[in-house]
């Protein structure tokens, strides 16, 4: 390698600084990568807090300003990315750098799909669900109480608290159970109705196959018909043709009992003289 | 089969009751209404034997029914907002001054006609509807096809009795060239006779007329 350089004549400086330029690009890639990677898991741990009773106005405000750190920290690596792809396409650099950047650039592609993948899921879930927010006003209002009441009172509105929140939790479970059982005993019903249509549906398919051989019985219905038919013209001009030689036959037997006739005159007469 | 006791209260007050049958649900019911405290929305159903309890409560308003097990959950509840909605248009606030079974002597007729119409009639849910009509539309196609099984009986019976009209057609056909045959041939014969008789009256006149049997004068 040395001596191809030696002999290819270029000088050293200009080798050294492209070696300087290609570094930082590279180098800044994989660091801008690594930082999207650990935001993008930030933002996963927060999306998988969205419904649940942690959901509160805090975590969407802190939801939404990690999605603009990211979107900051793809900008900025997209941008010294493409500054790699161009120090990549002028400068004839080593095989295994430029292996290198392809490969950077995929990592940043995975990255940023699985950084999409968990936007969608936040965006259902946060129209799927509203944060808590009486649950962060009600206590601010009896901090408020407490204090300007006492400190004696603190435990009873404690426990009032408690026991509201159990009996609000139990109301929906109990809602949830009712709902679950309505929508369990309509599935069966339609689980039935779906039934009946299948069914119906094979009624139909083996009322199809009886028509369709009925069609061929039909079909030889109709040829035996027209055979008859084509056989009864043929013996009716034969018959015709046979009335025309039994005339001609009446003619020739009359003509031959004449003449029969004449001739037995003929010879009477003879020996009667 | 259905929906067998119907109740409509306030707190523990009793407004309105019907019972189809003679049973004790009028007591369970009564201790249902006083073992479910407070004015809170609820939808809940108690087992009691083969018979459950299904109370339905909204404004402060309990409406409860007694059905069969078999009736399942979407029926005894629809008949429950039914006859919420229909207890709240009649008597509208006042329900909430009422006296006990202030509304029973009007209102019984109107639960005894709702049970027996969510009890009888299919056409009370959409999906029971949905299985009649697909029932009848099964029972059509039955009777379809066994009207085209009868239909294709009746084709195999015509296919035979044409395959015979066929036959008979050809047998027919032959006989009838048979015929003209012989009726040709018998004419062929008379006109041969014909003609061996006038050649041998011919004869006999040249004989005559040449004096002799080998007609010595004439050749």
């Amino acid at each position: 390698m040395s001596f191809q350089d030696i002999e290819a004549g270029r000088p050293f400086g200009s080798r050294r600084g492209l070696m300087n330029g290609k570094q930082d690009p590279t180098q800044a890639v994989a660091a801008g990568i690594f930082q999207i990677n650990t935001a993008v898991s930030t933002f996963q741990r927060l999306v998988n807090t969205l419904g649940t009773p942690k959901d509160t106005l805090d975590l969407r405000e802190k939801l939404h300003k990690t999605r603009l750190h990211i979107g900051q920290l793809v900008k900025d690596t997209s941008a010294k990315l493409k500054q790699a792809s161009d120090i990549d396409h002028h400068a004839e650099v080593n095989a295994s750098k430029k292996i290198a950047d392809a490969k950077l650039a995929k990592d940043f592609q995975a990255v940023l799909k699985e950084f999409q993948k968990a936007q969608r899921l936040a965006a259902e879930r946060e129209t799927a669900y509203t944060p808590f927010v009486p649950q962060a006003v009600l206590p601010s209002s009896y901090t408020a109480s407490e204090v300007d009441v006492g400190s004696d009172k603190s435990p009873e509105q404690r426990a009032l608290l408690v026991e509201s929140r159990r009996q609000e939790v139990l109301f929906l479970d109990n809602e949830i159970a009712f709902n679950e059982a309505i929508i369990e005993e309509r599935e069966q019903g339609i689980q039935e109705i779906q039934q009946q249509i299948g069914e119906v549906n094979e009624i139909f398919k083996d009322l199809a196959v009886l028509v369709h051989e009925q069609g061929a019985m039909i079909d030889d219905i109709g040829s035996n018909i027209e055979n008859s038919h084509a056989a009864t013209a043929q013996a009716k001009s034969q018959l015709s043709k046979a009335s025309k030689t039994q005339r001609s036959n009446s003619s020739l037997t009359c003509l031959l009992l004449v003449i029969f006739g004449i001739v037995l005159l003929i010879v009477i007469i003879v020996l009667a003289a | 089969m259905g929906i067998l006791y119907a109740l409509v209260g306030r707190g523990s007050v009793v407004l309105a009751e019907f019972s189809g049958t003679t049973t004790n649900a009028s007591a369970i019911a009564r201790q249902i209404l006083e073992k479910t405290p407070g004015n809170n929305d609820m939808h809940v159903s108690y087992s009691q034997d083969r018979y459950i309890f299904h109370v339905k409560r909204t404004d402060g308003l309990t409406v409860l029914c007694m059905a069969d097990d078999t009736a399942g959950r979407r029926i005894p509840f629809a008949f429950l907002e039914d006859i919420h909605q229909k207890f709240v248009r009649t008597y509208g606030r006042a329900v909430h001054s009422a006296q006990p079974y202030g509304m029973n002597e009007e209102f019984s007729r109107i639960l005894s006609q709702q049970m027996e119409y969510y009890s009888s009639d299919p056409n009370a849910d959409r999906i029971n509807r949905l299985k009649g009509e697909m029932s009848q539309v099964r029972n059509v196609m039955i009777e379809n096809i066994d009207k085209v099984l009868d239909r294709g009986d009746r084709l195999e019976l015509l296919v035979d009795k044409t395959a015979n009209m066929q036959g008979n057609t050809f047998r027919f056909r032959k006989q009838a060239r048979r015929f003209r045959s012989t009726v040709w041939w018998r004419n062929v014969k008379l006109t041969i006779a014909l003609i061996v008789v006038l050649l041998v009256i011919v004869y006999v006149v040249l004989a005559f007329v040449c004096h002799g049997p080998a007609l010595p004068s004439c050749f």
